[in-house]
């Protein structure tokens, strides 16, 4: 029997990768709203910052339900 | 009448093992979001119990083999299962009183191979699979989710650098509420898996249902029943240690170590490399305090965690074999006695628990699991708790 090195590269990079792409989205999503609500404050609509900011928290959202398709045998 | 005696009682301790498989991983998904407070404790146990059953209950594929590679299945009888559950829930229960989060698989693994190693003798292991299914993982599933948790957390926190806290923090509590779900779901998936597993391969030895055939709807929903509510009981106690014992956990940290211990989890269980759950939650906590400036990770709870992890096989081993002593002499006689065993070795540690009891009311009041009042969980030396397994066995 041998260690699956392949397999277990692939597995440190993939969760790396994912872990780090989620946390920024909804890092980055949430900064961005804020912002949004500063400029409100100032006197500016804000909107370019609050639709770019919910677009970083949909796409985290995204992979939120990618996680559950990977765990609900039933869908794939 | 001797079969099905033997079948309900392998039965019975097999869902009282997948109970205490429920309490032990309870934290691996909930510590984090309640020692931050994006769950309060009741309401994230009664999430993670529910998605715990349903998990179980979703769960096509039942796991036909129970002995992972490490022994040859054919082997193994009613008794040596019940000697190996027993070894495996005595196991749990010691490093639940300590508060030490350790791999129920492990566990389970454990006490099955010390059985059959009583059963059939030594040679009957594969030695190459304990290193490569226990050892190697054991390390690696700590070092991938730390390396991911801590990253994610150096660069969650330069990102929202001139956010103010308490803003940032309620978008990252939902994050954090989001990925321990998932870890809870895949948590039900896998491990509800096992007892099902268990309890089918003794039904069909005993010639109750067809060979090859799933498991029976009342075992699903008995196994995900059990799973479920000892998720709900909490297991408090490591809950501690996970959400305070290791590091201080902030909002921003736990949403991070939250989405590193998820993409682990479902990375490994899907590229066919197997870490234990517990070990990806607990490094995942630990990456996430190396990566926050000025977090002060305990290694010293770290260190004891560690060795929990590398024990846990022969330990639960060493009580299974045991049993399996017990358990092989004389058909129904031996059955009764081990029972008998298991229920004092349960009350015995649950009469130690009381001593120091923690609850949901006040899990995250303390970083420190005590077992005596006057003798800190850390202070009790490695050889003792052995010990007072076996004059409980």
């Amino acid at each position: 029997m041998k260690i699956d090195w392949n397999a277990l590269l692939m597995v440190t990079g993939v969760s790396i990768v994912s872990t780090v792409v989620f946390v920024v989205l909804l890092a980055i999503g949430i900064r961005m709203v804020m912002v949004s609500r500063v400029q409100v404050k100032q006197g500016g609509t804000g909107s370019a910052a609050l639709g770019g900011g919910y677009l970083a928290i949909g796409l985290a959202a995204l992979l939120v339900l990618f996680g559950i398709y990977l765990i609900v045998p039933q869908f794939h | 009448m001797t079969v099905l005696f033997v079948v309900i009682a392998v039965i019975v301790v097999a869902l009282i093992f997948d109970f205490t498989n429920g309490f032990h991983d309870s934290a691996n998904a909930m510590a984090g979001p309640i020692a931050t407070g994006a769950l309060k404790p009741r309401t994230a146990v009664i999430l993670a119990a529910v998605l715990n059953l349903v998990g179980a209950c979703l769960s096509t594929e039942v796991a036909k083999t129970i002995s992972g590679g490490f022994f040859d299945e054919q082997l193994i009888t009613a008794p040596l299962i019940l000697a190996g559950l027993t070894g495996a829930i005595i196991w749990n229960l010691v490093t639940w009183l300590l508060g030490l989060p350790s791999s129920s698989s492990h566990a389970l693994f454990g006490g099955l191979i010390g059985a059959v190693v009583v059963g059939a003798g030594l040679n009957s292991v594969h030695g190459w699979v304990i290193v490569s299914k226990v050892l190697l993982p054991a390390i690696m599933a700590p070092l991938v989710a730390g390396i991911a948790a801590a990253l994610a957390t150096r660069l969650a926190y330069w990102i929202i650098r001139d956010v103010r806290r308490k803003h940032a923090d309620n978008g990252f509590k939902y994050g954090q509420a989001f990925t321990a779900s998932l870890v809870a779901l895949a948590h039900g998936t896998s491990d509800g898996q096992k007892t099902m597993g268990v309890i089918t391969l003794v039904l069909i030895a005993a010639g109750m249902q067809p060979a090859d055939s799933g498991p029976q709807w009342w075992v699903i929903i008995a196994a995900g029943l059990a799973i479920g509510l000892g998720t709900y009981s909490g297991g408090w106690r490591i809950m501690r240690t996970m959400g305070k014992g290791i590091v201080e956990i902030e909002t921003p940290q736990g949403a991070a170590a939250g989405a590193a211990a998820t993409a682990t989890i479902l990375a490994s269980s899907h590229l066919g490399f197997g870490l234990s759950t517990t070990h990806v939650s607990t490094g995942s906590i630990l990456g996430s305090g190396v990566g926050r400036r000025g977090a002060e990770v305990r290694w010293s709870v770290a260190r004891k965690m560690l060795t929990a992890w590398l024990l846990t096989l022969p330990g639960a081993g060493i009580v299974g074999g045991l049993a399996a002593l017990l358990a092989e002499r004389g058909e129904v006689a031996g059955v009764i006695a081990l029972l008998v065993v298991l229920a004092a070795a349960c009350g015995v540690i649950y009469h130690f628990s009381r001593h120091s009891k923690i609850d949901h009311t006040n899990v995250t009041a303390s970083h420190e699991v005590k077992v005596l009042t006057s003798a800190s969980a850390a202070r009790l030396p490695g050889p003792r708790k052995i010990k007072k397994t076996k004059s409980a066995a």
